[in-house]
C-alpha cells in the first residue's frame, strides 16, 4: 500500500490492520486494511468522525479488542516485533511499558476504590522490579511531574475527590510512570471543558517533548491536529482516505472528505451565514455502498467512483483514496483557506 | 430497605455537614491555603469507613448486641465446660435461681433462666448452642462467599461460555430442594457432626453470591477502569482480586450477611428436625425442638432459644447493610462543597 514514510527510524508501523466485529446483523469491518507508521519521537494525529474506527484501531494495536470484536489480519511492527503475534504475556509487558494509552474518559477511567498514588504505583509495579515505597515514591514524582500542587497529599487521595482536569493529569501520570516509548492518547480531552483542553495539550506537549516520546493522537478535533501533530491520518468509515504532514494535508487537501472537514471548522472574523456541513452522515457500517465510500456524500462524485479507489501515493509521504488524484487531474475547484499558516 | 438507609444517611450528611472526626485538616490550615480551591479534609480510608459505620444506627447497635451474644456464647462455655450436658435430677422444672456463693460460676449456683425437663442449666445450655450455632454461620459463610466469589468471578469476567456453563450449574443447584440436599449429605456422613453440617450447608449456598458477583463482575468488566488497567499491562488475576472484587465488595457482603442468617437459620431447622446438632449437644435448634415437646409444661423455654435466633439473623443483617455503606469508597462523606 503506501510507502513508508520519509526517514527510516519508525518506531510503529502498523500494516493493513483489520479489525472486525460479529454483531448479529453481520460482520462490521470497523477497521478495513488500516495503514500508517510513527517515527521515534513523533506525534501522529488520527482524524476523523464518529465511529469510522479511530478508537478501534488505537485498541487493535494493543491488543484490547474484545468479543464480539477480532482483528482479522495485518501486523503492528513495534520495534522489530509484531504485536498481534506476541503471547499474551509478552503483549502484557508491552502494555503500559512501552506503550502506553490514555482514555477519553478521565471520570471512569481511575478505579474508585483506590487512592490515585496506588494506582500509579501499581502501574511501576507491574513493569519494574521496585519496592512499594519507590512505586510509591515513583507516583509522587510524577504527579509532581504533571503539575498536581502538593502531589504528596493528592497521591492519597481518591478518584472522586478530584476534578476531571486532575484525573486526567493522573491519568497521564500513570501513563508516563514507566517511560514508555509510545503514547497512544484517545481524545484525551472530549470530557474536559475548553480551557482545561489546553492545559491538559499544553502538559502532554511539553511532557512529550523531554521524553521525546512517539504519540498517537486520536481525536476528531483538527483545530488539536494541527496544534499538536506532525503528520495526519485522516479515517473515513475504517479506511485511510488521505495522509500526509500535517502542513500540507491542512493547506493543500487532497480527499474530498478532508476539505470538507476544513471547511467545516468554524473560524474567527468571517462572516459566514452558515457553517460548511459534510451533508449526510457515515454510512451504516452493515451495508457499506459499492466503491468509493465517500461516494453518496462527495460533490465531485463521477461513474468511476463506482469502483473502489486505491489509495494513490502523491509523494513527499502524502497519499489519498480519490479517484480524483488516483487519474492525476486534481479538479479545479475553491479549495478552503488554510487552516493552519 | 436499602435505599431506605441509604437516604437517610445522605439526609444526615446534609443536616450535619461537619462530623467530629479526629486528625482532620480543618479549613484555613496554613498547609492547604496557598493557591488551592479544594480543602477536602483528607482522612485515611478506614476513618472514613468508621465514620460512615456510625452513621448507621441499626447496625452500631446490631455490633453491641452481636458482641454480647459471643462474649456470652464464648466465656460462659469457657468456665463451665461441660457443664450445658450435666442433667441434675434434684433441679428438674427448678426456676431461676441465682444463688451467690464464693464461686458464683458454679452450673448450681448461677442459673438466671432456670433448669429444663432433666436438670440442665439452661443458661449454660443457652450459651453452648449459641456458640454453636455461631460457629455454624461463620464457617458455612466462608464457605459460601468463597465458593460464591470465585465461581461468579471468573463467570463474570470470562463471559461468553463460561458464563453460561457456570451459571447454568447455578441454576440446576437453585432448583435441587436445598433442605433435602441438605439432610441426605447430613445423613449420610454423620448425623450431629458439626463440620458435616457446616460443609452440607456450604456447599448448597453459595448460589445467591456467586449470581450477585458475577453480575457486578458483567458490569465492572465494561467499566473504563478496568479497560484502562489492561492498557496499561497489569496481569488478569490481579485485575479481577485488585480491581474488580473490591469494587464487587458490597454485593459479597450483602450476601455474606444473608448467608450468615440463612446458615443459623438451616443449622436450627436441621436440628430441630433431628437431623442436625442432637443433643447431648447443644444448639439452638435442638433446644427449640425439646421445647417444643414442652411447650404446654413450660413455654419459655422456647422464647430463650428463639430470641438468640432472632438476635442473630437481625443483628447480623443489619451490621451488613451498614459494612456495605461503609466500605463503599464511591459513597461521598461530605455533602458537596
Amino acid at each position: 500500500m503506501s510507502g513508508d514514510p520519509v526517514g527510516n527510524d519508525i518506531l510503529l508501523s502498523v500494516r493493513d490492520l483489520r479489525t472486525a466485529f460479529d454483531t448479529m446483523d453481520g460482520t462490521v469491518k470497523a477497521v478495513d486494511g488500516v495503514s500508517f507508521a510513527i517515527r521515534r519521537g513523533e506525534t501522529l494525529g488520527v482524524v476523523g468522525e464518529s465511529g469510522c474506527g479511530k478508537s478501534v484501531t488505537a485498541l487493535s494495536i494493543l491488543r484490547l479488542i474484545e468479543r464480539p470484536g477480532r482483528i482479522v489480519g495485518g501486523s503492528v511492527d513495534f520495534g522489530g516485533r509484531d504485536l498481534l503475534a506476541m503471547s499474551e504475556s509478552e503483549i502484557r509487558d508491552v502494555r503500559g511499558n512501552r506503550i502506553a494509552m490514555i482514555f477519553q474518559e478521565p471520570m471512569t477511567s481511575l478505579n474508585p476504590v483506590y487512592t490515585c498514588g496506588r494506582q500509579i504505583a501499581e502501574t511501576v509495579q507491574a513493569h519494574r522490579s521496585v519496592s512499594r515505597a519507590e512505586a510509591w515514591e515513583k507516583a509522587v514524582e510524577m504527579l509532581d511531574l504533571v503539575g498536581i500542587p502538593d502531589a504528596g497529599r493528592r497521591a492519597k487521595q481518591f478518584p472522586h475527590q478530584m476534578s476531571g482536569g486532575m484525573r486526567q493529569r493522573v491519568m497521564i501520570a500513570m501513563a508516563l510512570s514507566t517511560d514508555p516509548d509510545l503514547l497512544i492518547a484517545d481524545e484525551p480531552t472530549t470530557a474536559l471543558d475548553v480551557t482545561i483542553q489546553a492545559q491538559i495539550f499544553e502538559l502532554i506537549a511539553r511532557l512529550r517533548e523531554e521524553r521525546r516520546m512517539a504519540m498517537l493522537l486520536i481525536t476528531h478535533d483538527l483545530g488539536v491536529i494541527a496544534e499538536m501533530a506532525d503528520d495526519v491520518v485522516v479515517m473515513y468509515a475504517g479506511q485511510v482516505v488521505e495522509q500526509g504532514d500535517v502542513r500540507s494535508v491542512m493547506t493543500d487537501p487532497h480527499h474530498p472528505y478532508t476539505r470538507g472537514l476544513l471547511a467545516s471548522i468554524p473560524r474567527i472574523g468571517e462572516r459566514r451565514h452558515r457553517l460548511e456541513v459534510i451533508p449526510g452522515v457515515v454510512p451504516n457500517p452493515l451495508n457499506l455502498p459499492a466503491g468509493c465510500l465517500f461516494r453518496r456524500r462527495c460533490p465531485y462524485a463521477m461513474e468511476i467512483c463506482e469502483t473502489p479507489p486505491h489509495l494513490t501515493d502523491l509523494g513527499g509521504g502524502r497519499s489519498s483514496r480519490c479517484w480524483l488524484d488516483a487519474e492525476g487531474r486534481a479538479p479545479e475547484v475553491t479549495l478552503p483557506e488554510a487552516a493552519h499558516g | 430497605m436499602t435505599s431506605d438507609s441509604d437516604q437517610t444517611i445522605r439526609e444526615r450528611w446534609v443536616a450535619s455537614p461537619s462530623p467530629a472526626g479526629g486528625g482532620t485538616t480543618r479549613a484555613g490550615d496554613p498547609a492547604s491555603s496557598v493557591d488551592e480551591v479544594d480543602l477536602t479534609p483528607v482522612r485515611t480510608y478506614w476513618e472514613l469507613v468508621r465514620m460512615r459505620f456510625r452513621r448507621h444506627r441499626p447496625a452500631v447497635i446490631s455490633v453491641f448486641v452481636l458482641a454480647i451474644l459471643v462474649i456470652y456464647a464464648v466465656i460462659v462455655p469457657l468456665t463451665t465446660g461441660e457443664g450445658y450436658k450435666d442433667p441434675n435430677i434434684r433441679k428438674v422444672w427448678d426456676p431461676a435461681e441465682i444463688v451467690i456463693t464464693f464461686d458464683p460460676f458454679t452450673v448450681e449456683a448461677f442459673a438466671p433462666l432456670g433448669y429444663d425437663e432433666i436438670g440442665q442449666n439452661v443458661f449454660v445450655r443457652l450459651a453452648k448452642a449459641t456458640q454453636t450455632s455461631l460457629v455454624i454461620g461463620v464457617a458455612a459463610v466462608l464457605i459460601i462467599a468463597g465458593i460464591g466469589s470465585f465461581i461468579g468471578a471468573i463467570a463474570g469476567f470470562l463471559g461468553g461460555r463460561v458464563d453460561n456453563l457456570l451459571m447454568r450449574l447455578v441454576d440446576i443447584v437453585l432448583s435441587l430442594p436445598v433442605l433435602f440436599i441438605i439432610l441426605m449429605i447430613v445423613s449420610f456422613f454423620g448425623t450431629g457432626d458439626v463440620s458435616v453440617v457446616i460443609i452440607a450447608i456450604g456447599i448448597t449456598g453459595w448460589t445467591l453470591a456467586a449470581r450477585l458477583i458475577r453480575g457486578e463482575f458483567l458490569t465492572l468488566r465494561e467499566t473504563d477502569f478496568v479497560m484502562a488497567a489492561r492498557a496499561l499491562g497489569v496481569h488478569s488475576r490481579r485485575i479481577i482480586t485488585r480491581h474488580m472484587l473490591p469494587s464487587a465488595l458490597s454485593p459479597l457482603i450483602v450476601a455474606s450477611a444473608l448467608g450468615v442468617a440463612d446458615s443459623v437459620v438451616a443449622e436450627a431447622g436441621l436440628s430441630f428436625l433431628g437431623f442436625g446438632i442432637s443433643p447431648p449437644e447443644a444448639s439452638l435448634g435442638n433446644m427449640l425442638n425439646n421445647a417444643q415437646t414442652y411447650f404446654i409444661r413450660a413455654p419459655i423455654l422456647i422464647v430463650w432459644p428463639g430470641l438468640v435466633l432472632i438476635l442473630i439473623v437481625l443483628s447480623v443483617s443489619f451490621i451488613g447493610d451498614g459494612l456495605r455503606d461503609a466500605l463503599d469508597p464511591r459513597q461521598k462523606i461530605e455533602s458537596g462543597s
